[in-house]
């Protein structure tokens, strides 16, 4: 747990070398997507809410990514208690591919609403998209297997033993 | 035994009528290592340079004293606080920079910020040691400025790319690209006269009102202090 602290420290930190045409990917995805697999949907949708919070606290103006991580945090979290262990780099990438275009589709929706959406948005969502997308194998599946490992009675273990 | 002399005395009258194109050019070629050389414009220009700093300096004193005058400038406005930038989001779905110092160094929420080329954004937030910054380029970021060759107001909304909208007030301005954006110069939100950019395409058809697109004239990759001042 306390890795998230991780995340927005990093989305302060803005490294130069991680960013697609300027725009950084989402930290928050990022290790949502590996905890809500290895911990469950309640877990997860409080997770996302918590690091939305946390983040929203960081930014100035209206948006908040609080709806979209959690519900994210949920989906992911089901997923991960359901659906045969989803432990490919590939399945992760597209996992990330498509929280990430939630999670920017909702950001964009909130800035319509406030009659601020312009076209830069569809730029940013597809740049921060694409670069969560390529980074989640690499990150995602070490974190998966950290906490796996950490926790070897978890549900990820049980649900192994159980197919 | 007279044509010599009458020979000479052509040559000279070729002289006399190409405008003495040979000689001139003779004595271009033999001086040619006196001519005077770059370095010479360099002294001209660096003397150039001194005279527009001189002439600039006494030109703000000149302003302050006169703004003194008209009471436009409110005694504790003019303090300059340096702040490093600790934190640049100027990409994605905020457009922020975060600075290092706060409420316990005199920083308050609106306050303008400056880097090296004009006005960057507003300060937002601040908490005892950092600041929050809104950059102007922000989808949230509203200002005020002012066209001075035009003179006309408008209001400079952030779009999300680098380059912010300006919206006049107006129906026909006559700006045109090139044009200066400054802060107005009767401003009491933000400090007078700062420089913001320079309009870069105008479109006319717009409705209600005329817009433009400003290139910022602060390089906000660049820059890793700035500076607050309270308008």
């Amino acid at each position: 747990m306390a890795t998230a602290l991780l995340v927005p420290v990093l989305a302060l930190a803005a490294p130069a070398a991680l960013q697609l045409d300027g725009v950084p990917p989402s930290w928050a995805v990022l290790w949502l997507l590996p905890w809500a697999l290895a911990d469950g949907p309640l877990s997860g949708a409080a997770a996302g809410l918590a690091l939305a919070l946390v983040l929203d606290g960081l930014h100035p103006g209206p948006l908040s990514q609080a709806p979209a991580l959690g519900l994210l945090g949920w989906w992911w979290g089901r997923l991960g208690r359901q659906a045969p262990l989803i432990q490919r780099s590939f399945n992760l990438g597209l996992l990330a591919l498509l929280g990430a275009a939630a999670l920017g589709a909702s950001l964009w929706l909130q800035q319509i609403w406030q009659g601020v959406g312009t076209a830069a948005a569809l730029h940013t969502l597809l740049a921060q998209t694409l670069i969560t997308a390529l980074l989640a194998p690499m990150l995602c599946s070490l974190q998966l297997l950290l906490w796996r490992r950490l926790s070897p009675g978890n549900r990820g273990r049980t649900l192994q033993a159980d197919r | 035994m007279a044509w010599p002399w009458l020979a000479l005395l052509a040559v000279f009258g070729a002289v006399r009528l190409s405008k003495g194109a040979a000689v001139i050019d003779a004595y271009a070629l033999l001086s040619r290592p006196f001519w005077p050389g770059t370095a010479q414009s360099d002294w001209l220009r660096s003397a150039q340079d001194l005279d527009r700093q001189v002439r600039l300096q006494q030109l703000e004193a000149d302003n302050r004293r006169l703004r003194g005058l008209l009471e436009l400038d409110r005694a504790a406005g003019s303090a300059v606080r340096g702040a490093p930038v600790i934190s640049r989001q100027a990409g994605g779905w905020w457009q922020q920079l975060v600075i290092g110092r706060g409420a316990l160094q005199g920083v308050r929420s609106g306050d303008a910020v400056l880097a090296p080329g004009g006005l960057l954004g507003r300060v937002a937030s601040v908490t005892p040691t950092t600041a929050t910054v809104l950059l102007l380029t922000d989808s949230s970021s509203r200002i005020g400025v002012w066209v001075g060759r035009v003179r006309h107001h408008g209001l400079l909304v952030g779009v999300g790319t680098s380059r912010p909208v300006l919206r006049f007030i107006e129906r026909d301005v006559g700006a045109r690209p090139g044009d200066l954006v400054t802060t107005s110069p009767a401003s009491t939100l933000l400090p007078p006269n700062l420089t913001i950019g320079v309009i870069q395409r105008v479109n006319e058809q717009a409705v209600p009102a005329p817009e433009a697109v400003v290139q910022l004239s602060a390089p906000v990759h660049a820059v890793d202090w700035v500076q607050v001042r309270r308008p």
